[in-house]
């Protein structure tokens, strides 16, 4: 499999167009947005570039790669990933919300945000990613929101550490994970709650915050105000959005959320192979990745010397070096890194691209990290879907200058 | 959505049901057919997927799938063990709809079949009762219950949807109706799924709520 794009698949969601026009017939030519209406009862300004929903509800929308030639996507830009949706705004009102420390612990905490924005400030610029980000390209398709490039984002997160919250609480020494659970609940009660763990020493990490801004703003409702939870380094399915509830515990948490949903194999699988939950293992850390912002795909380009731009992010590494091939992958050059150089952001890229006659050309970029680690053509197969980070390809025309 | 013609129709039939449709389309008073044929199996399960399955989300989540059969079998056991209302011919009929349009060697379009037109399914399918202009509020109970209730609340109290007891659209039928039957924003479409006086029922219904 050359194309991570799939026989016959573009980035252009063609289902948008039908549905589009439904859309219009329906509200009798005021075409309705999913993210506008988010927008609207959130009382979040909407984006001036829409972002592109593939669920409409729970809204489950992607970034247009285009914005990335920003280093700081913006907050009503940035990718929505929701399980139920927010909870209803009365449940994280400001004034009555807490924050409780609970299980193993010397003293049980329920915090204010008064009490929260008492203990040491800090911000930290980190990208935020969900593990199905890219899962559209897995061959054979696998379930779930068929996210392309865009389920991630770079934000400055401003809040304070979750260290010193658990330490105010004291750990006991039979404590070995963190649960962790928000405010929003499913319609039905009989769905599992959206309930997840991380290890101990993840929890402990003085880069783990938990988060009350978002690139200087307080935290959009839709991106879990007013307190959510950022793991750097890690996939964002950590990232717990309206968090309430901190669990000391002796074990993983349980549930369907960490039993048996994001979770990896631990050994390589054959396509359609079912897995048993303990042949995998909880995702965790990000694999080293890039994305091409411009061109965007099916651009016309009449300029002989064109500046490819993109950004590269890894894991708990540094990225080490960017390529581009503009030969499918025979031949690659090196990319020039540029811009901000700080852990857990990404790393903005550039590439003086000369054109040679015309027609129809494919832009590949290819990142590498300090821990050895090189983007694929194509990613293992694995039955959630998880983990995308095949080369980046962009498809363009180019024209006679 | 394309019209999936189904080869074994008879073709005197398949052309009434398109008339049927088209006079429906173009919202003049349509005539009656004394044999209207029932909704196919099809039909049925796109209307289990916009009644059952959009309580929790909307079908662009099903669509943008492309599952073997196996793999469909097992996401519709998940969702019924998770609340999904589905008896077991509910859940067959369910299963092979999906595993029929959404497979693996599936492109990125789907085509498929066309909602039966509402009147034709009107006059094919037992009403129940007698038609009544105004509404009956305990039919309307019922049918709020098994289909409104998960978004709108016990008593209309509101939830993931808006509060509907004494919701000022409750004065202004014709709005309550086309909003039900042509969904609006994060609501979806009930008009496949409920007849013009189930509709009218459940309006009743809530009109009698008090808080």
């Amino acid at each position: 499999m050359t194309n991570h794009e799939g026989p016959g698949i573009t980035r252009r969601r063609l289902l948008a167009g039908a549905a589009g026009g439904l859309a219009l017939a329906l509200t009798g030519g005021r075409l309705w947005s999913p993210a506008e209406e988010a927008a609207a009862e959130t009382g979040d300004q909407p984006a001036a570039q829409p972002l592109i929903t593939h669920v409409a509800r729970p809204l489950d929308a992607e970034t247009p790669s285009q914005v990335f030639t920003q280093y700081l996507t913006p907050n009503d830009q940035f990718f929505i990933r929701s399980h139920f949706g927010p909870p209803a705004p009365a449940l994280v009102a400001p004034a009555s919300w807490r924050l409780s420390v609970a299980g193993l612990v010397e003293r049980p905490l329920s915090l204010s945000l008064d009490d929260l924005s008492k203990f040491e400030e800090v911000s930290m610029t980190a990208v935020v990613q969900c593990s199905g980000n890219g899962r559209a390209f897995h061959r054979p398709k696998a379930p779930g929101v068929q996210w392309e490039t865009g389920a991630v984002g770079n934000a400055r997160w401003t809040g304070i550490r979750l260290r010193d919250v658990l330490q105010r609480a004291g750990l006991k020494a039979r404590a070995q994970h963190l649960q962790l659970q928000g405010a929003d609940r499913p319609v039905v009660a009989s769905v599992p709650l959206f309930v997840r763990s991380i290890p101990l020493k993840k929890a402990l990490h003085p880069d783990t915050i938990l988060a009350t801004r978002m690139n200087g703003a307080p935290l959009p409702l839709l991106h879990g105000a007013p307190l959510r939870l950022i793991t750097p380094g890690w996939m964002a399915d950590s990232c717990v959005k309206w968090l309430t509830d901190l669990t000391l515990q002796a074990e993983e948490a349980r549930g369907y959320y960490m039993e048996t949903a994001y979770r990896y194999p631990s050994r390589p699988v054959k396509p359609g192979e079912v897995l048993a939950p303990e042949d995998l293992k909880p995702v965790e850390a990000m694999v080293v990745k890039s994305l091409i912002a411009f061109p965007k795909q099916g651009a016309t380009l009449s300029s002989s010397a064109v500046m490819v731009q993109g950004v590269a992010w890894t894991g708990e590494g540094h990225i080490e070096k960017v390529e581009v091939s503009t030969d499918e992958g025979k031949t690659w050059e090196q990319a020039r890194l540029v811009g901000e150089d700080v852990p857990y952001a990404w790393r903005q890229w550039q590439f003086l691209w000369r054109t040679k006659g015309s027609g129809q050309r494919t832009i590949l970029s290819r990142a590498s990290d300090d821990r050895g680690q090189v983007q694929p053509m194509s990613s293992p197969w694995n039955p959630g879907g998880f983990l995308w980070n095949g080369v980046d390809r962009v498809q363009v025309q180019v024209t006679e200058a | 959505m394309s019209v999936h013609v189904r080869p074994q129709k008879p073709f005197l039939s398949r052309l009434m049901t398109l008339i049927l449709v088209m006079v429906g389309m173009m919202g003049l008073p349509s005539f009656t057919m004394g044999q209207a044929e029932e909704p196919t199996t099809d039909q049925q399960a796109q209307r289990l997927l916009a009644s059952r399955c959009s309580v929790c989300h909307s079908q662009d989540l099903v669509q943008q799938q492309r599952l073997p059969r196996d793999r469909w079998e097992a996401t519709v056991t998940k969702m019924v063990h998770w609340g999904a209302q589905l008896d077991k011919e509910e859940e067959a009929m369910l299963t092979t709809y999906l595993a029929t349009y959404f497979h693996p060697e599936a492109g990125p379009v789907v085509a498929l079949p066309a909602a039966p037109s509402i009147q034709a399914d009107q006059a094919g399918r037992e009403s129940g009762a007698a038609p009544t202009p105004g509404g009956a509020a305990a039919r309307g109970a019922s049918l709020y219950k098994q289909n409104c209730l998960p978004c709108h609340g016990e008593a209309g109290n509101g939830g993931v949807g808006p509060k509907l007891a004494r919701n000022p659209i409750l004065t202004q039928a014709d709005r309550f109706r086309t909003t039900v039957s042509q969904g609006r924003g994060a609501m979806p479409p009930w008009g496949a799924v409920l007849r013009p006086q189930e509709i009218t029922d459940i309006l009743a219904w809530l009109n009698t709520l008090h808080d």
